[in-house]
């Protein structure tokens, strides 16, 4: 009977999942409209909703379409940009290398703001949730593991640094960065049999950090009129010291997503400094 | 614009593959990780948008200064932010699933009864 049950659903959820695959593969296949289209074989700038990231120059198309309102979309390539080359460019508007990071934290810093909000926030109710969770010891690990723990954890934690210091120049940032160091913790707590959660150290941590990302959004709202408004020299394009504050942000977000995720591993692992 | 095809067309087959497995599976954990494959399928589906032929990564280096071989940084930006907020689903259903399993000692949502456990 319940094997019955069983396959009368499998039936109906195959037969919505084929209607529904149906109409997804005919609307991928339907012939484009007359709207503005991106020609993915010969990209034409001008026609990207990107572009003015791309080029650095939102400031300037913000003084251009505040001039020219009726010609704006026909001559959106036609506003004043830098000519962008690594290691040459000085003082570009978002000095980053790495265009991602450039509107992650420096165009759409804010949004930024939100998403490690709604991190802390989950990381907050799984807090919750696992509060009466017990402390667990697992079989004693192996001398290799011991061992591999122990050498590997430096390593890791470098790497880890490495990659949200690098933020604006190589692919990688905060948040990859924060699960590389996040993931030496889980190395630790498998590795080490007398290893102690440290849930208060890491909230400090994390508190510090954020404190940080917020505090130099209110120095940019003090000091040049907008919320993280890039309020230092972005520098030469290209180099470990550019950018300005989406540099410091990012390491920021770093340190916080470290802590963050170390902390919540910790009380999955049973909470409690007992 | 056959690369584009293709990866469309994979980020539609993983969705309904998730789809089929939410409507079906009756174990929590199966549940988490068809949901988690939709997540992916989803995300796939907007880097692919941003993608040119031929293209190169949104970043300038010593060698890469051509902006118009550039793909679409604008969705990139997105699904980092899409990851980051599904890792943070992801840990709290997991959460919830240990809380469930602690408490009707079984995953399965039919097996849960909320007067056996008097």
């Amino acid at each position: 009977m319940k094997n019955t049950q069983g396959m009368v659903n499998a039936f109906f959820a195959f037969l919505l999942v084929v209607i529904l695959g149906i109409f997804f593969f005919n609307a991928i296949n339907q012939p484009l409209g007359n709207g503005l289209v991106l020609n993915k074989d010969n990209p034409d700038l001008s026609k990207r909703v990107s572009i003015h990231y791309i080029l650095k120059n939102v400031h300037n198309a913000e003084d251009y379409l505040a001039q020219h309102k009726s010609s704006y979309f026909r001559n959106r390539d036609k506003v004043k940009s830098s000519n962008l080359e690594f290691g040459k460019t000085k003082n570009a508007e978002s000095g980053s290398a790495n265009e991602v990071t450039s509107i992650v934290v420096n165009y759409r810093g804010f949004d930024t703001l939100g998403e490690v909000t709604v991190l802390f926030i989950s990381i907050l109710g799984l807090g919750m949730l696992l509060h009466e969770n017990k402390k667990k010891y697992w079989a004693k690990p192996s001398l290799i593991v011991r061992t591999g723990a122990n050498f590997l954890f430096p390593f890791i934690v470098l790497f880890g640094v490495y990659v949200f210091v690098h933020g604006h120049l190589t692919p990688g940032g905060g948040f990859p960065g924060g699960t590389i160091i996040a993931s030496a913790a889980l190395l630790l707590i498998l590795g080490l049999k007398d290893f102690k959660n440290k849930l208060t150290m890491t909230k400090i941590i994390e508190s510090l950090a954020g404190l940080t990302f917020a505090g130099l959004g209110l120095v940019g709202l003090f000091t040049n009129g907008s919320f993280l408004t890039n309020f230092l020299p972005s520098g030469t394009m290209g180099l470990l010291v550019s950018s300005g504050i989406t540099a410091l942000i990012y390491i920021a977000v770093g340190i916080k997503v470290a802590a963050e995720l170390s902390s919540g591993i910790m009380e999955m692992n049973g909470g409690g400094e007992e | 614009m056959i690369q584009s095809t293709f990866f469309y067309t994979t980020a539609i087959i993983l969705f309904l593959i998730g789809l089929y497995g939410v409507l079906t599976k009756r174990n929590v954990i199966k549940t988490i990780i068809t949901l988690t494959i939709m997540e992916t399928a989803v995300n796939l589906f907007l880097v692919t948008i941003g993608y040119v032929k031929n293209g190169t990564a949104p970043i300038f280096t010593s060698t890469i200064s051509d902006v118009h071989k550039f793909v679409d940084p604008l969705p990139q930006a997105l699904v980092l932010t899409s990851i980051v907020i599904g890792l943070g689903t992801t840990a709290l259903m997991l959460s919830l699933a240990i809380r469930l399993y602690k408490k009707y000692k079984t995953l399965n949502y039919l097996e849960m009864d909320g007067e056996d456990e008097k």
